[in-house]
């Protein structure tokens, strides 16, 4: 779900380029269903985006107000609420920290990405994103297969040298959760909880963005 | 004998009659910046030079490939000539470009590669396309333009033939006829033959920020934006003749029709520069509100009528300066000259470090200030129409008859400091999360983090801190924040970028604001022996006005990057390890004009002054935009 980072949260990225945490945390139940959980935590650069904030325009692009950025996310998360197949979105925004937490249920994949999907192209101008039409997540067989969208790749390229540079010193956890025991998964990186029931890969952002592949993982549950 | 002197003297008078590039800037132009020195613009390499606003907005879509590697001094521009870069915003359209001098058209073109000829409607000239680009070649001198046309009226007429053909147009709303405007007159561009809607689909991609309206199903039909598109170009064409038919045929130019352009010209500098202020004033970014406020614009214009900045830009050894002179017309100067009659606040000066990073004096007297405004500003409001002006003069007449003025203007005199003085570690506090194990499920925790914070100062001079502090304890009652007194001094807990306390102190008739724990707790009655030396200090009392000092070499360092653009980082960059100083000062204010002067002096030699002399340029042509 790194494909949040580039569309909810672009300004909080590519202005706010500083020591970021993000938390992609999906469970998916044996149906399909499941719950998704986004965190983005910038609390280490609290001094710099207060910086920024007080600041008319930056790199010649208007820096929004406290405001102005409450108002979009609550305008996301209300437009989340009304797409198909998602409910219980649940949006918290600690302006002190800075931590950004949205968390929702969905009947199945499909129906999150396209929500997803619909929020994009929203932002988008209501321009389509053909990168997104291809699924990232899929969910068929006791196996999951995630991968990132090719947009991520085409935003990363506009990132410049000092803003990747600070990338570095953040953070980028995916946990995938199931309610089976995992039987194995493809992605090296990743590690497998105690209890087999969860799949955690953490890098930085800047070596997502570098190779987006590096949370791309088939996970394949054990057969009862 | 008598062959050669008539020789001479033809020479001499062909020389004196042949135009050169500084007369072919169109009349429209409202910003000039003119290079004179080869010295600048030879040693700049053609990618370096691209990079910058003033030569992206004429021609990003010419450098590419072919110049790769390449100084200008390789492009066939002749540098015995000046380069002079000008800008315009009319009410129609807009104008950007350059004229130059030639050496070499088989090397200018192998720069400007992707250029094709076209015949030439006017005489004596070559003329070549690229784009939305035009190079005008007359004896020896390059014109490079590029029109324009204003999005409104592009827009407007767009969606006047859109709805015409039985289209549904989103734009009108009821804005635009709100209550309060003195009245509505749009501009009226008649439609004539030569206007005819053309098919070409190359034009700039439409602003994003708006609801445009479908786009017609049929084929054979044009989509609103191939519309608006096809209206954008004829229009530029239109524009484009308008332009070079007064400065080709009628022989208007910039420099002929004003005689302060040139006399700077005339200025032995290596860079000199000219900005209407009058006319961008009319023209700038708020220029969309004056069909509604018909009245106060006009009162505004007669306020800034003849209002011109002018300036030139010396390169000396170790040194670059740059001396402004901002001219303006008797009743701007008036208010002007009472506004700089200000006694210099010597209290000030307690507060600045000897080695702070760099800090500013502003010295003002808003009390004479206002008064002279009323004087001036009355009558021309008494004799303006329209119901704007009717609410200013309302507004002026409570705000006269009712408010204290002597306690507001003893409270704020008008006077006021900065300064910066690096950057501290602040402990600070950050959230992260731990994963058990057993289920990854995360728990928050609080822990102590470190980061940089820009230490500043900031403070005012005032005769009223009694009611500064009783305010400040009302504020006490009221704030969410912790706020206190300690030893004499308000604390404002985690007041500064909600990371660090903040400090007002009330002494020596100033209000001081500052997150510099140590000015606070040990120098809140100033640095005495540590406080800015006898130069300095002399400096700034004798600018009375304005006066900014930066030690580039400690500042540089320590200033907060990520508060800057990419390209103000290149800069910083590139003057990053040398030391230097930078230096503001007004060098005085009288009824007809205010001078100012900006120098960087630097140790030995700076193989960097050309790109120090272009970055000026730069932010002087994107701030007059």
């Amino acid at each position: 779900m790194k494909f949040f980072t580039y569309t909810i949260f672009p300004f909080l990225i590519f202005a706010f380029s500083a020591c970021i945490e993000i938390i992609d945390d999906i469970t998916i139940n044996d149906d399909g269903s499941g719950t998704f959980k986004y965190t983005v935590n910038l609390s280490s650069s609290k001094v710099k985006i207060n910086s920024i904030l007080a600041l008319d325009s930056l790199d010649g692009k208007k820096v929004p107000s406290l405001s102005e950025i409450q108002e979009k996310l609550h305008e996301l998360s209300n437009s989340l609420r009304t797409k198909e197949g998602i409910s219980n979105v649940d949006f918290h925004a600690d302006y002190d920290n800075f931590i950004f937490k949205i968390k929702c249920d969905f009947t199945s994949l499909s129906l999150l990405q396209n929500a997803v999907e619909e929020l994009a192209i929203k932002e988008n101008k209501g321009v389509a994103i053909p990168e997104l039409k291809k699924e990232w997540l899929t969910f068929e067989n006791d196996s999951l297969v995630r991968s990132v969208p090719k947009i991520t790749l085409i935003k990363a390229k506009k990132i410049n040298k000092r803003d990747a540079e600070l990338l570095k010193e953040g953070s980028y956890t995916s946990i995938t959760r199931f309610q089976k025991v995992v039987d194995t998964f493809s992605n090296n990186s990743a590690k497998l909880s105690k209890n087999r029931k969860a799949v955690m890969v953490r890098t930085n952002p800047y070596l997502l963005i570098q190779n987006p592949q590096l949370v791309d993982n088939v996970i394949y549950l054990e057969e009862e | 004998m008598r062959l050669f002197t008539t020789i001479m003297l033809l020479f001499v008078s062909f020389l004196s009659y042949s135009q050169q590039p500084e007369d072919f800037i169109p009349n429209s132009a409202i910003s000039v910046f003119t290079i004179n020195s080869g010295q600048v613009l030879q040693k700049i390499s053609l990618d370096d030079l691209v990079k910058y606003d003033f030569m992206e907005d004429v021609q990003q879509e010419l450098f590419d490939g072919s110049t790769s590697g390449k100084t200008l001094k390789e492009s066939g521009i002749n540098f015995d000539q000046k380069f002079n870069i000008f800008f315009g915003k009319g009410e129609k359209y807009e104008i950007s470009g350059f004229t130059f001098g030639i050496s070499s058209e088989d090397q200018l073109f192998e720069v400007f590669d992707d250029f094709e000829q076209q015949k030439s409607d006017y005489e004596g000239t070559e003329w070549y396309n690229s784009y939305f680009n035009h190079l005008i070649i007359k004896d020896k001198v390059g014109i490079m333009i590029r029109v324009s046309a204003n999005y409104r009226i592009v827009r407007d007429f767009a969606d006047s033939i859109w709805v015409t053909r039985g289209n549904k147009s989103s734009y009108y709303n009821d804005w635009y006829y709100n209550e309060g405007f003195d009245y509505i007159e749009e501009e009226v561009v008649e439609f004539t033959e030569e206007m005819e809607v053309e098919t070409e689909e190359n034009t700039s991609s439409p602003a994003q920020n708006e609801e445009l309206p479908v786009a017609e199903e049929d084929p054979s039909q044009k989509t609103y934006f191939e519309l608006r598109d096809s209206v954008e170009m004829v229009f530029n064409s239109v524009f484009l003749k308008e332009v070079l038919d007064d400065l080709l045929i009628a022989k208007n130019n910039r420099k002929k029709t004003t005689p302060i352009l040139a006399k700077q010209l005339m200025r032995e500098a290596d860079g000199v520069f000219y900005f209407d202020n009058s006319k961008y004033n009319r023209h700038g970014s708020y220029s969309y509100r004056r069909p509604f406020y018909t009245n106060i614009y006009a009162f505004v214009d007669e306020l800034y009528e003849e209002n011109t900045i002018v300036g030139d830009i010396q390169i000396n050894d170790g040194s670059i300066d740059l001396n402004v002179d901002a001219n303006y017309n008797n009743k701007l100067g008036a208010i002007y000259e009472e506004l700089s009659d200000a006694k210099f606040d010597k209290n000030v000066l307690k507060y600045i470090h000897k080695d702070n990073q760099g800090f500013f004096t502003y010295n003002i007297d808003v009390k004479k200030a206002y008064e002279k405004t009323v004087e001036i500003v009355m009558p021309i409001l008494e004799e303006t129409e329209g119901h704007k002006a009717m609410e200013w003069l309302i507004l002026m007449d409570l705000f006269d008859e009712f408010a204290n003025k002597d306690a507001i203007f003893k409270t704020y005199k008008g006077s006021m400091f900065g300064t910066f003085n690096g950057i501290k570690k602040v402990k600070t506090t950050k959230i992260t999360y731990d994963y058990d194990e057993e289920n990854f499920e995360s728990t928050r925790k609080e822990v102590e983090s470190e980061e940089d914070m820009p230490i500043f100062t900031f403070g005012f001079s005032t005769k009223n801190n009694a009611f500064s502090e009783k305010i400040l304890k009302r504020i006490e009652r009221l704030s969410r924040k912790e706020i206190y007194a300690k030893n004499g001094i308000w604390v404002v807990e985690r007041g500064a970028m909600n990371s660090s306390d903040l400090y007002y102190i009330l002494k020596n008739d100033l209000f001081i604001i500052t997150n510099d724990e140590d000015l606070a707790m040990n120098h809140s009655e100033g640095y005495g022996k540590e406080s800015l030396g006898k130069t300095l200090s002399k400096k700034a009392k004798k600018s009375k006005f304005l006066y900014g000092y930066s030690d580039l070499g400690k500042a540089i360092e320590e200033l907060p990057r990520d508060l800057f653009s990419s390209r103000d980082n290149e800069i910083l960059d590139a003057i990053k390890g040398k030391s230097g100083q930078v230096e503001l000062s007004s060098t005085g204010i009288d009824t007809d004009k205010a001078s100012f002067k900006m120098s960087y002096t630097f140790d030995g030699e700076n193989e960097d002054v050309a790109t120090y002399v272009l970055d000026l340029i730069n932010s002087l042509y994107v701030n007059s935009k």
